[in-house]
């Protein structure tokens, strides 16, 4: 018996739920961050399992899209980070409530 | 063979996740996020994609967590310690939704009334580097250019975020004690070229001796 594709959706689904509770409950900005990343990676199986299992090669460009996105996206994010920790000591986000440095 | 491997790697995949959620300490949670992505890396080839498995591996758990785990080492991020409220009503709310989002998946995966065409995962032509590669530089140029101007613009706007000190251009003068600011953001009407360098002890008084303290400004921040 081979891993259907099922499966593989069901494991992404299941990583996906757990980057979105991640998110939800922690506290730390970075800890969120890397939430994110793990949601992006459960959309990533999705892809390259639909690409497989399909036999089209188009899924497998969106992920290295994705990953360019993500790394764009840490880069970014991570500078956002420490502009806020300059101005705030902190990295709590529930510190950050206001919209401004 | 293949489904033990399946269970094996989705295995490690959902407990590395759980521990990234569990863990106070970031740098914990950084290392249990490498772990799952070599486990997804591990899927990726067992799904026929080595070229995805390896830039997996060289860019997420290579490139992203490298720069994760310096920022976490750079601020020195302290464990978050166990406080009161906002997590009382937080951690039920977030199991609620999750359990939601499942219920809806599992939903989906069961009433789905054909199974899906393919069933067979594909051939090693597909995800190749050749075949990758070849749809990316043809049908799929323009994302790809697109992309590289994305990659452009989150170097400049994160050098702009990560830069000490804020505006300074080419003719501001730096006054001790003061922010680092050209004179004609404090008072628009004096042009780029006039600001001239004074030496002042405060700010106060370099603002008297630039003839700026009475101009107003937006009020100071707490």
């Amino acid at each position: 018996m081979e891993p259907q594709l099922s499966w593989y959706l069901a494991l992404s689904a299941v990583l996906f739920t757990i980057g979105v509770t991640g998110v939800i409950i922690k506290r730390n900005i970075i800890a969120m961050f890397m939430c994110i990343e793990l949601m992006l990676n459960a959309v990533n199986l999705t892809f390259v399992a639909f690409s497989s299992f399909f036999q089209d090669v188009t899924g497998q460009l969106f992920v290295f899209i994705v990953m360019t996105v993500a790394a764009a996206e840490a880069a970014v994010g991570l500078g956002i980070i420490i502009a806020i920790f300059r101005n705030r000591e902190t990295l709590d986000v529930d510190e950050a409530s206001i919209l401004k440095l | 063979m293949l489904v033990l491997l399946f269970i094996l790697f989705a295995g490690m995949a959902i407990g590395c996740a759980l521990a990234v959620v569990a863990q106070r300490n970031p740098l914990y949670s950084a290392i249990s996020l490498i772990g799952v992505f070599i486990s997804l890396a591990c899927l990726y080839v067992m799904l026929a994609a080595p070229f995805i498995a390896a830039v997996q591996v060289i860019v997420y758990a290579g490139a992203i967590m490298v720069l994760v785990v310096f920022v976490i080492m750079l601020l020195n991020v302290e464990e978050e310690e166990r406080r009161r409220g906002r997590l009382k009503f937080l951690l039920p709310l977030a199991i609620g939704l999750s359990a939601v989002l499942i219920a809806e998946v599992v939903f989906i995966l069961v009433s789905m009334q054909a199974p899906l065409v393919a069933s067979a995962p594909a051939g090693p032509a597909v995800g190749l580097t050749h075949s990758v590669g070849s749809a990316l530089f043809t049908q799929y140029l323009l994302p790809f250019e697109i992309t590289s101007i994305l990659i452009l613009m989150a170097i400049v706007g994160a050098m702009t975020l990560a830069r000490r000190g804020g505006l300074l251009s080419a003719t501001a003068r730096i006054v001790p004690g003061a922010a680092h600011l050209p004179l004609s953001l404090i008072d628009p009407a004096v042009g780029h070229e006039s600001t001239e360098g004074v030496e002042a002890e405060t700010t106060a008084e370099a603002e008297r001796l630039l003839g700026i303290d009475n101009v107003s400004r937006p009020p100071k921040r707490n």
